[in-house]
């Protein structure tokens, strides 16, 4: 039996840490004066948005900070010791041993040409004596722990052939091989689908609580921070704004930043729109759309899109819900027309739009724009601004130069744009801004109808608070219909009278925004719903937020 | 600092730049700065070494070799840059026609495009020029048919991975036709690696012209020519005689490289982004880790 004042000792203590990288231009400060704790059995959630340093403090902590990175001040201690003191081996057998670091974009991390069987036996017989089958059989064993269905059979599988989730899983396997006692989780769930990305950080906890383990979980989530940490430590350019327990700092924030960061997370009332639009006028109808696209083997096809229907009436808005795969960005493109419809129709303002020509479709394209889901790859690199939003203008309405000109400035200003970024490139702007200008184009032709693809994906929580603010202002000032094509639950709560949930190329439900949400019927839709990871409702946390004390078990 | 002053200090391009400079006085004050005709023999001078008279020697024919190389800078330059510039002409486009199509036609013309370049150039070269004649402008036809495969294909590679990108579909949706597309969208991003080919290709091109003429399919005596001078020399050489083979060599080598350093420069400066990033300040970019995209 431990001493309590001893189970208590921090088990990673950073003090004032600063690191500074050198430029030819004289040193950058990237951490200033941070300072935390970690606690056995502690889960710590770091949060802030791109650019606060939360990466180059887990690499500070295990001392591997990248090329021009600088110690200025501070330490690190891991149980007690300074990392600044350790031997060289010292510090190898702490980072791997004590401290394990679980990166973004798992299948990148492994080797593509061996099974990760093979990969986890490596580092197994890299820190034990255990033979080949040894090895193996503990292989299959980490697999089954975290959660992989047929372990056995999917360590003879090569990465590739794993999803982006089963993929992260196993690294996660290997970070726990040599028993560490402290993970570092840096975004690790980045990029995968929310019901995938939940299940992960289910079992991340889960064994965390089993083993024993303390997790530092980097996030730019406030839903991760909300169901499943119990400190949490708001960073903004370096510095630590706030640290506090997360159930105050949900209640009452302290620090105006994380106030910020809370209001622009939180969901919007949807704007009322319904009567504006008038009676049962149909703007959009889509029915039976299928879509077939080839499969892999000859004579295999896949049907992304499988019998779709649903109507968007003006000036109201439908989300399509679902996960990677499920069809939904098929069905935008289909009625833009970037991909030719197997069969079915699409009907708007009374034009068949699949039976049209090309070249007849092309005066209506002024009417129905999207907005691209990947802010930079949809600007084209050479153009700046001014000529990027006028591209549609130019191309489908007959007007003069300066009417153009003067259109372009004031659509930049609708989507709050300062008229001098007109002059700009594409890579000179942030995300948010690109963002802003695939909307500014989508919008200069005023069109009665705009397909957003993932208009709320990849962004800063601020940076998605004010896209979601700009859509629902254009919603009632343009009186807009739009089709939302997303997998972030959260928006769609703030922006769509109604809601289609997609699977496997189907509509599952249908129905309107708060049924749905609050009745679901179809078990996928409430599958989806249970990812969700809230921050307004007080939710208990997913898993239990602290392991039982040490009476307790006894008791 | 602009992106231009960037490219410009390093020694590679100081060296590239200093070589064409030089190469264009030659070619403008070529009467000027040549001590003799170069096309004059003098039976009384023939093969001298080099002297304060001849810098750089004379061949059999007693010709000035000093002023056959100043000359012969414009008869090289002319048929690599005319043949280059004939090739990128046509290449060009023919490749962003092949990669924005891809049907039929599109097929074929890649095929004659490997016919072209899996047969010997040098074969090539002797039976285009023997069919059509030793004059400049049949050796300059000659590289161009070689060099449009080599421009096509490249424009083509990159067109193929640009037209999947989501900014040719968000300019469809935006009303551009198929020409807007190919020729506003996809050809300014794909010209980088054809601009630096043309570097490159007139070095070869300058290459080539030499190769031709050594084996006598290029230009004809007593045209001052590098390649056809070096082959003038190649019989005196085992004779001791070195100076005749050895300058005009010297002069393909700095020719060439002169180009392959000036594609490197060619290369930044054409790269918005990483004009910008030589301009700016490298900015801190760290990505998750593990992340690679």
């Amino acid at each position: 039996m431990r001493a309590p004042e001893e189970a208590m000792k921090p088990v990673l203590a950073v003090e004032r840490l600063s690191v500074s990288f050198g430029t030819p231009h004289g040193e950058t400060k990237v951490l200033r004066d941070v300072e935390f704790t970690l606690a056995p059995n502690e889960i710590l959630g770091i949060v802030g948005e791109t650019g606060a340093g939360k990466s180059v403090l887990a690499r500070a902590i295990i001392d591997l900070l990248p090329k021009g990175g600088r110690m200025t001040s501070g330490e690190v201690r891991v149980n007690g010791k300074p990392v600044g003191k350790m031997t060289e081996a010292e510090r190898r057998a702490m980072r791997g041993g004590q401290i394990a670091l679980i990166g973004t974009n798992a299948k990148a991390l492994l080797d593509p040409v061996e099974t990760v069987g093979n990969q986890i036996v490596r580092v197994l017989q890299s820190h034990s004596r255990l033979n080949r089958k040894a090895a193996w059989t503990k292989a299959v064993q980490l697999l089954a722990d975290v959660g992989i269905v047929n372990p056995e059979q999917r360590a003879r599988a090569y990465p590739h052939e794993l999803s982006g989730g089963m993929a992260q899983r196993v690294v996660i396997a290997m970070a726990l091989v040599t028993e560490p006692k402290i993970l570092l989780a840096d975004d690790a769930t980045l990029g995968l689908d929310a019901t995938v990305s939940v299940q992960v950080l289910d079992m991340l906890v889960q064994r965390s609580r089993e083993l024993g383990l303390s997790v530092v979980l980097i996030t730019h989530d406030l839903g991760i921070i909300a169901h499943y940490c119990n400190r949490v430590a708001v960073m903004r350019e370096g510095r630590v704004v706030e640290l506090r327990e997360v159930s105050e700092f949900l209640k009452q924030p302290e620090a105006v930043y994380s106030r910020e960061l809370l209001a622009a997370a939180k969901v919007r009332p949807i704007p009322t729109l319904r009567s504006i639009g008038g009676s049962e006028m149909a703007l959009l109808e889509v029915s039976n759309l299928v879509k077939i696209f080839p499969g892999n083997r000859p004579g295999q096809v896949v049907r992304a899109v499988d019998h779709v229907s649903f109507t968007i009436k003006r000036g109201e808005t439908l989300a399509l819900v679902g996960e990677s795969g499920s069809g939904k960005t098929t069905v935008g493109q289909c009625l833009v027309r970037l991909i030719e419809a197997s069969s079915g129709s699409i009907r708007f303002d009374g034009n068949d739009l699949l039976t049209t020509a090309q070249a007849r479709f092309r005066p209506l394209r002024r009417r129905i724009q999207m907005v691209f889901q990947e802010p930079y790859v949809a600007l084209n690199p050479r153009w700046r601004v001014r000529h990027l939003v006028d591209e549609p203008l130019r191309m489908l309405e007959k007007m003069s130069a300066d009417e153009r000109l003067k259109r372009v400035h004031q659509v930049l200003d609708l989507v709050n744009m300062p008229a001098h970024y007109a002059e700009r490139f594409p890579h000179e702007l942030t995300a948010g801004e690109q963002k802003r200008v695939g909307m500014a184009r989508a919008l200069v032709t005023e069109p009665d109808f705009v397909i957003f693809d993932e208009p709320t994906t990849a962004l800063d929580i601020r940076v998605r608070g004010q896209i979601i603010d700009l859509v629902r202002d254009l919603q009632t000032r343009m009186k807009l219909s739009a089709l939302f094509i997303t997998h972030d639950l959260n928006s769609v709560r703030s922006l769509a009278h109604d809601v289609a949930v997609m699977n496997r190329g189907r509509i599952v439900e249908a129905g309107s925004m708060e049924t749905v949400f609050s009745d679901p019927k179809d078990p996928y839709t409430a599958k989806l719903l249970s990812a969700e990871l809230a921050i307004e409702h007080e939710t208990e946390a997913r898993v239990a937020r602290r392991p039982k004390s040490a009476e307790e078990r006894v008791g | 600092m602009t992106s231009f002053g960037f490219a410009l200090r390093r020694p590679a391009a100081i060296i590239g730049l200093s070589l064409l400079f030089l190469q264009i006085v030659l070619i403008i004050f070529a009467p000027a700065v040549s001590p003799y005709s170069p096309t004059e023999a003098d039976p009384l001078a023939s093969l001298l070494p080099p002297s304060s008279t001849h810098w750089l020697g004379t061949d059999i024919s007693g010709m000035d070799i000093l002023s056959r190389i100043i000359f012969a800078t414009r008869i090289n330059l002319l048929i690599s840059i005319t043949s280059v510039a004939l090739a990128f002409v046509i290449g060009v486009p023919l490749g962003l026609l092949v990669g924005y199509y891809r049907g039929f036609l599109s097929g074929l013309i890649m095929r004659i495009f490997d016919f072209v370049q899996a047969f010997p150039i040098f074969v090539l070269g002797m039976a285009l020029v023997s069919v059509m004649g030793q004059e400049i402008w049949n050796v300059a036809t000659v590289l161009a048919v070689l060099f449009i495969p080599i421009f096509a294909r490249l424009i083509r590679a990159e067109v193929l991975s640009l037209r999947e990108r989501p900014f040719v579909a968000a300019a469809r949706c935006s009303g551009a036709t198929d020409v807007d597309i190919m020729f506003r969208h996809l050809l300014p991003n794909a010209l980088m690696p054809a601009m630096v080919q043309v570097s490159i290709s007139i070095g070869m091109a300058i290459l080539l012209t030499a190769g031709l003429s050594f084996i006598g399919a290029g230009v004809r005596m007593p045209t001052p020519e590098w390649g056809l001078m070096v082959s003038s020399g190649a019989q005196q050489m085992i004779l001791g005689v070195w100076w005749v083979s050895l300058f005009p060599g010297l002069a393909i080598v700095l020719a060439v490289l002169c180009f392959a350093l000036l594609g490197d420069v060619v290369r930044d400066l054409m790269d918005p982004m990483k004009a910008q990033q030589f301009a700016r300040d490298p900015e801190i970019d760290l990505q998750p880790i593990g992340d690679n995209r």
